[in-house]
């Protein structure tokens, strides 16, 4: 009995080596695993970060960047300014307009006045006529008077000759401040057109972009909630691969047991180890590698990982 | 929430620092990895003489530790902890498989501060650590 007892004493102690072995690669599994957690959860962390920092200004303090708002604000000012400058420019041309219309308003009564110049000077050649006449029928008494009389007809018609030139020149302007009213008229009609279109265009585009942010801020809330469930996710598989720890102290007390015991069966039946080809019948049925090289049996063979093909 | 407070203590050079103290590799990574997510700094020792090195080379505002190491278990660690006058209200956590109440007891006495059983659910280790680093 003791005998039989005494071949299975190598056995304890590679029980514990195993059991060990066992231990220290569940453990450096975990580890491995909560490296990638790790990895996992920075990544959506930055991902998050980064994205928020690109559609918002608040996350984009450090950044010399725009951020995408602000970029969308500057690009809204930018084309308001331009709008506005169009605007302006275009009032500008209607005050001209209006400016114009009042010279040529002005040039009509002008032209008015120079009838009534020429119905003057009119008048007064028929009177220059008369007194000539009279001057004839007073003889050598109405000579001077004559005189006279012929001086004011030649005034008359120089008059005359100066109005003609200022109504010509009148005529002149006005047909020109008509053309250029005709000209500023059109432009400013077709340049109002264009601003309207140009703001319903500008109107259009900034929906269109703000409605892309919002649509993109959605996605940030939708990220940024998967990112929080991600957290909860790992937190219960963290929860969950504490198994190993307690694993872990379970087998180390186990080992403890069995070294003790080992111990203790060697200091009685020491004399008696039948050696280890005997000892090795009881790892006949093992088949993993880590048990073969831990009962130091088996020969040359493929690591896990490895392929061959024949 | 207690994210965003370290984050801004961060970006005023007052990053929080933990350190952990545990025999399993396995358990300081999954400590180590929930803290981090918490927006604390964390540093390791193995048992409790490698804590009590690494604690006079670095200031830390938190000590985590596990009670059955190798070397210098968790109560000697608090003890030699509490013995120093700079670390008498420093806070000290146990983070245990063990839950009787005389080694609780024992905890207590040795000074620490709280006592949680393993496994831990990471999201009640950071509302702990919040409380007792508010």
């Amino acid at each position: 009995m003791d005998a039989e007892l005494a071949r299975y004493l190598p056995h304890l102690s590679r029980m514990s080596a195993q059991l060990k072995q066992t231990s220290s690669q569940i453990e450096s599994s975990v580890v491995g695993v909560c490296d990638s957690f790790q990895g996992i959860a920075e990544r959506a962390r930055s991902t998050v970060s980064r994205t928020t920092g690109f559609l918002s200004s608040e996350g984009n303090r450090t950044s010399s960047k725009q951020s995408f708002e602000s970029l969308i604000q500057n690009c809204a000012d930018t084309l308001v300014k331009i709008l506005n400058t169009t605007e302006e420019a275009g009032e500008v041309s209607r005050r001209a307009i209006e400016r114009i219309d009042q010279m040529d308003q002005a040039s009509q009564m002008i032209g008015a006045a120079l009838l009534k110049l020429e119905q003057i000077a009119h008048e007064n050649k028929m009177l220059a006529m008369n007194a000539r006449i009279e001057a004839a029928h007073a003889g050598i008494h109405g000579a001077g008077f004559a005189v006279v009389a012929v001086e004011v007809v030649s005034q008359t018609e120089r008059a005359q000759e100066v109005t003609a030139q200022v109504s010509g020149l009148i005529a002149n302007l006005r047909a020109l401040a008509g053309s250029t009213l005709e000209d500023l008229r059109r432009t400013n009609e077709q340049d109002s057109k264009r601003v309207e279109k140009s703001r319903h265009e500008v109107d259009d585009s900034l929906r269109d972009m703000q409605d892309a942010h919002g649509e993109m801020e959605q996605m940030l809330t939708v990220m940024t909630e998967e990112g929080a469930l991600l957290a909860n996710d790992i937190g219960a598989a963290v929860r969950g691969l504490q198994f190993q720890d307690r694993i872990s102290q379970q087998i180390a007390h186990v080992v403890e047991d069995l070294d003790t015991l080992h111990t203790k069966l060697t200091a009685r039946f020491g004399g008696m180890n039948a050696g280890d080809a005997v000892s090795n019948e009881g790892f006949s049925e093992y088949t993993m590698h880590e048990e073969r090289q831990v009962a130091g049996i088996g020969g040359t063979e493929s690591a896990a990982g490895d392929v061959e093909l024949f | 929430m207690q994210r965003e407070k370290n984050a801004n203590l961060e970006k005023e050079g007052k990053v929080r620092r933990v350190l952990i103290v545990d025999d399993s590799v396995s358990m300081r990574q999954m400590v180590g990895y929930t803290l981090r997510q918490g927006g604390y700094e964390v540093i390791e020792a193995e048992h409790g003489a490698d804590a009590l090195d690494k604690l006079t080379g670095a200031t830390v505002d938190l000590i985590i530790t596990d009670l059955n190491m190798p070397v210098m278990d968790g109560i000697t660690l608090i003890q030699n902890v509490r013995s120093q006058p700079a670390m008498k209200t420093k806070p000290i956590l146990m983070l245990t498989t063990e839950g009787l109440a005389a080694k609780k007891e024992q905890g207590k006495a040795a000074g620490a501060t709280g006592w949680l059983i393993k496994p831990f659910d990471p999201e009640k280790l950071l509302q702990t650590v919040a409380k007792v680093l508010p």
